[in-house]
């Protein structure tokens, strides 16, 4: 038997219920990244040669799960943690053709995503923040694949980033307000602080402790 | 496109699979973090090759499986051969119309798919002998993973492993309502998995909320923690980690010695 090293520490304020929410959209991402590659390997085989250039395509999608982490969540480092997340679910139990640098790129996808939210301290969910966040989302990442990946210097840099930056704001911003729209419409997130913000703090259903703020 | 289940066989056998799953992540982290800064091929051709035979030989994997396990890792390296033989200015050695192939372009990009080999196969190791279970007690013992975090990602690699059945389960029962075509066929396609995407997103939430519960339920939170089952960390981890980082480095400097090693000058 062996506890745990490290002092007790203070409970963070980070609930449990939030942690799992974060995991469960790293998992499901996770999954429909998986299922999709393998779309982007039929599609990259189909370009033939230009099919190096069909991953900016669709390097949006990759964007997705930080905005809705953030929207759903809305405090600090959600979208961060969330991308990390799901990379690591994507590396360690699917396999991944770009091995655990993932982890990497996904932490500086995160911090691209979530700054314009963090701008507005956690307060503002219009699409310009969304597509923004897509934006930066895309760039940031884009400058560390391109050096990863040798992009520098081949005829084909400029074309690629542009790409690259429109389906981030398509699908890493714009997507993801959709999908986030959709979820809370359902109202299984209305336990979440999208909920709370949504109903009210008066009206928080069954009037749970999990709804009052941290 | 049905999704087949996304679980490797593990295989209980081969000494790899008895080695520390930290370890192990750890080592492959350094590999990949090694091979971003070399852009010659032959450094990478001889990792690949002392890579797979060490791979082969600690994991006793049927060749069929390793060689199955290649093809994504293959495609996407063709991927990248082809459009930087294509596209990078240099030297030409082929000409035909507006497609030319240059050395330069053929070294940097063999040497970048050579990387994604080398990568794959020690991921295709490192997943066939990892339990994931054990490697999440592992982090949460061996590097300082909060509890809770730990045991919210065990409780999402259970959901990983019947998220295939899930998806099947939802793709059905999507079927047997859906109007037909005019024609008589299902309605599939891109829209058609987008929906079964989307359900699946909703129901995985609503799971997830109830998981939390049960977690918090059985006292997820409280420290310090107790862990019953220790993940071993013997002298034989450490003796791994050196070895790999020795052939490692004896590898770059032979390279290097024998003038093929470049690094990120080659782009230049």
């Amino acid at each position: 038997m062996s506890t745990s090293s490290g002092p007790a520490r203070a409970r963070s304020s980070w609930s449990l219920k939030d942690l799992v929410l974060l995991v469960v959209l790293g998992v499901v991402f996770g999954f429909l990244y998986w299922v999709f590659v393998q779309a982007w390997t039929g599609l990259s085989i189909l370009m033939g040669p230009l099919g190096d250039l069909s991953q900016h395509l669709l390097a949006g999608t990759w964007l997705l799960v930080a905005p809705i982490a953030i929207a759903i969540v809305q405090r600090p480092f959600a979208g961060v943690i969330a991308e990390v997340l799901a990379s690591v679910i994507e590396v360690v139990f699917l396999g991944s053709a770009v091995g655990p640098l993932l982890f990497i790129a996904a932490a500086i996808q995160g911090i691209g995503s979530e700054l314009p939210f963090a701008a507005t301290r956690y307060r503002s969910y219009g699409w310009m923040i969304y597509a923004l966040s897509g934006l930066l989302g895309a760039g940031l990442v884009f400058f560390y694949s391109a050096f990863r990946s040798g992009w520098y210097g081949q005829d084909l840099f400029l074309t690629r980033l542009v790409i690259h930056l429109i389906s981030g704001v398509v699908f890493g911003g714009l997507l993801a307000k959709v999908i986030v729209d959709a979820l809370a419409k359902t109202g299984v997130v209305d336990n979440f602080a999208i909920g709370r913000a949504r109903l009210g703090e008066d009206q928080c259903p069954l009037n749970r402790p999990c709804c009052s703020t941290a | 496109m049905t999704a087949a289940p996304p679980v490797w066989p593990l295989t209980a056998g081969g000494t790899l699979a008895r080695r520390n799953p930290t370890v192990k992540l750890a080592l492959l982290f350094v590999v990949s973090l090694v091979l971003v800064f070399i852009f010659d091929p032959v450094t990478p051709a001889a990792l690949y090759l002392v890579a797979l035979a060490a791979i082969g030989s600690s994991t006793r994997l049927a060749v069929k499986t390793m060689a199955l396990g290649h093809v994504p890792f293959l495609a996407f390296g063709l991927g990248i051969l082809v459009v930087n033989a294509l596209s990078r200015p240099g030297r030409v050695l082929w000409e035909a119309g507006p497609l030319r192939v240059t050395v330069e372009g053929l070294s940097v990009g063999g040497s970048l798919a050579l990387r994604t080999l080398v990568i794959g196969v020690l991921a295709i190791g490192f997943i066939v002998s990892t339990d994931g279970v054990a490697l999440m007690g592992s982090l949460h013992q061996h590097a300082r993973l909060g509890s809770r975090i730990t045991y919210a990602v065990l409780a999402g690699y259970r959901m990983l492993q019947e998220m295939p059945r899930e998806w099947q389960t939802i793709r059905q029962a999507h079927a047997v309502r859906a109007p037909l075509r005019p024609d008589g066929s299902l309605p599939g396609g891109l829209s058609a998995h987008g929906r079964a995407a989307y359900t699946l997103l909703v129901v995985s939430v609503r799971k997830g909320e109830r998981m939390a519960q049960s977690l918090e339920a059985r006292g997820l939170g409280l420290t310090p923690r107790t862990v019953w089952r220790k993940v071993p960390l013997l002298r034989a981890d450490w003796l791994m980690a050196g070895a790999v980082i020795l052939v490692l480095g004896g590898i770059a400097y032979l390279s290097h010695v024998l003038g093929f090693l470049e690094g990120y000058g080659a782009l230049r």
